[in-house]
């Protein structure tokens, strides 16, 4: 048996690989979707990376998408549709 | 005691607050995403909602997912989306020069139909009326027995002969395996061919009944 001290800070290792792991296999699955929605806007497909931000990153991506002009145009607001 | 009670409810006080207004952000950010790209903005709120639910995080994501890939009102034409309008940058000042014009309409639909005409073997005439609509028709030597038949009343036309096929602005024929066989521009149409696109023809040929094509 080894030191337990070694053996703790082995362990803290794996999970932290683990965790690290893990968040960035979620986080594809936002970043892809995400890439294309950006890229549909007029954006750079890059700005869904932001998702690697812990806590915050999908805010910030939100957040550009949902307060800036997109390049590519926007819908109009929704108006009922009027029969002349 | 009493002090660890309430720095615990306080931790999850504050953990609590921080998460609802992470919610209300990110469900009026949802909203304003999802109206730009020309979707009610209910349907963005409504999927941040459902993350608070018992479906947890994988509906909203999945969600994201269709978002993602789906066709946008935004991208349809405009007479097929009345609401749309490209969107002047916000901030700017009202323009006080000349005025852009709006742009042009969207191009009317072509609802015109195809002809067929050529002469019988016999030296009678054939003339057939294809129409735009999504339709399949049976091009047959005998007499129409149905109004999807077209009849090309001659000894070398197969009963039926081919199939035409219309979809929009495109016209297709497909050749039934008639012994007198089907040519499109003079190039043989085998059965093993299927439906072939020929809205661009000018001519096909059921036996040895020359058919022009032409816009109705």
């Amino acid at each position: 048996m080894g030191d337990p001290v070694s053996w703790l800070l082995g362990l803290s290792a794996v999970l932290l690989f683990s965790v690290v792991i893990g968040h960035v296999l979620i986080a594809l699955l936002l970043i892809i979707p995400t890439w294309r929605i950006c890229q549909r806007a007029g954006f750079s497909g890059a700005l869904a990376l932001f998702h690697l931000v812990p806590l915050i990153g999908s805010f910030i991506v939100m957040g550009v998408l949902a307060f800036s002009d997109w390049p590519n145009g926007e819908a109009g607001p929704q108006r009922p549709v009027t029969g002349r | 005691m009493g002090a660890e009670i309430a720095a615990l409810m306080g931790f999850f006080g504050i953990t609590g607050a921080f998460a609802l207004i992470g919610t209300v952000l990110a469900g009026w950010m949802a909203w304003r995403i999802v109206e730009k790209a020309g979707l009610p903005g209910w349907a963005g709120l409504g999927s941040i909602l459902l993350s608070l639910t018992a479906v947890g995080a994988i509906v909203p994501l999945i969600l994201l997912w269709i978002f993602a890939y789906m066709r946008w009102p935004r991208d349809e034409p405009a007479s097929a989306s009345p609401g749309y309008a490209p969107s002047p940058p916000r901030g700017s000042p009202p323009p006080t020069g000349p005025v852009a014009l709006a742009p042009p309409p969207a191009a009317l639909p072509d609802g015109r139909g195809w002809k067929l005409t050529g002469v019988l073997g016999n030296g009678g005439t054939v003339s057939l009326a294809v129409y735009g609509g999504p339709a399949t028709y049976a091009l047959t030597g005998a007499l129409a027995a149905a109004p999807t038949d077209l009849s090309v009343p001659d000894p070398s036309v197969g009963q039926p002969h081919a199939r035409l096929m219309t979809a929009g602005q495109r016209l297709g024929l497909e050749d039934l395996g008639s012994p007198g066989g089907t040519f499109i521009d003079g190039a043989r149409l085998l059965p093993e061919h299927g439906p072939r696109d020929i809205s661009a023809a000018r001519t096909i040929r059921l036996g040895s009944v020359e058919l022009a094509l032409t816009r109705a």
